[in-house]
């Protein structure tokens, strides 16, 4: 099982701690948008932002693990349980947000793309589980990159940029078995994505 | 409540009227649920004139809030 370099592994799980608060804060912004204009789009970018953030969670708290334990000189087993969990709950997550833009647009025709059926067994990261993802968030980046160019604000640049991002931040971790050291070039850059996304959040809350 | 918002917190009814688009029938019965919801009163002595309430101005700011987060990711409410 390839991982990441073991001087990095509680760097990586504080990362991606950071990361969940973000996306629970987005998750508790749509929240509240649903709540008040009971508009469908907002209730799938709730949820799918508590599915990232509980996928960041786990795969935080099994990395920590690892690393509080000492595995990571051998047993790493907790790592592919982690992100197992982390890697579905991203799919259904960035899933939902493609067929919130698809739903807002009407083709419901294209249908949604959800989770396949894959059989129950605990992987590591690999290339075809972070090509499935880049390819969702690619879709999610096309999207919001379309809104900013007829939107121009600052906070529809920023959402696009997080989701450019968090794209490129997948781009390394599919390539981190090539060289480990894309490993927490990864993290780090996945947390610049949710950085951006707080960014626009508080622009959106500092507004009167 | 935006048009009323528009005018500096003070409309009559017919610019309500025209600036939202409505049948008179239709501004009345919307007037009347909004003073019911009591973001909205009637301010005027003279005239009749609506204007937000306090209620009603917090409303419109977290609506704002919402629709420009929703537009950020590109979500229209």
């Amino acid at each position: 099982m390839v991982s990441g370099p073991s001087w990095f592994f509680g760097f990586g799980a504080f990362m991606e701690f950071i990361a969940f608060a973000i996306a629970i804060a987005i998750a508790n912004q749509a929240l509240k948008g649903y709540r008040l204009s009971k508009e469908k789009t907002l209730l799938y970018l709730n949820l799918s932002f508590v599915l990232i953030g509980a996928g960041l969670l786990v795969d935080g708290l099994a990395s920590l693990i690892v690393f509080v334990t000492g595995a990571h000189r051998g047993f790493l087993y907790p790592f592919a349980v982690g992100y197992t969990i982390y890697f579905f709950a991203q799919v259904i997550a960035y899933g939902l947000l493609v067929y919130a833009y698809v739903y807002q647009a009407r083709e419901i025709g294209a249908g949604p793309a959800l989770v396949a059926a894959v059989p129950f067994l605990f992987f590591a990261r690999n290339a075809v589980t972070e090509l499935i993802l880049i390819f969702l968030l690619v879709y999610i980046a096309t999207q919001t990159g379309n809104n900013y160019s007829l939107n121009k604000g600052t906070n529809a640049l920023l959402v696009f940029g997080a989701f450019v991002t968090l794209s490129i931040a997948h781009v390394f971790f599919l390539i981190f078995t090539v060289d480990r050291i894309f490993y927490p070039l990864a993290h780090i850059t996945q947390l610049l994505g949710f950085l951006l996304l707080l960014w626009m959040l508080l622009r959106v809350n500092r507004q009167k | 409540m935006s048009v009323i918002q528009r005018e500096s917190n003070e409309a009559k009814p017919t610019r309500i009227l025209y600036g939202a688009n409505l049948s008179h029938d239709r501004l009345v019965k919307y007037l009347e649920e909004l003073k019911a919801l009591g973001v909205i009163q009637e301010i005027g002595t003279d005239e009749k004139v609506y204007g937000l309430t306090q209620k009603g101005i917090e409303f419109m700011n977290n609506f704002k809030r919402v629709e420009s987060f929703a537009s950020a990711f590109g979500f229209k409410i």
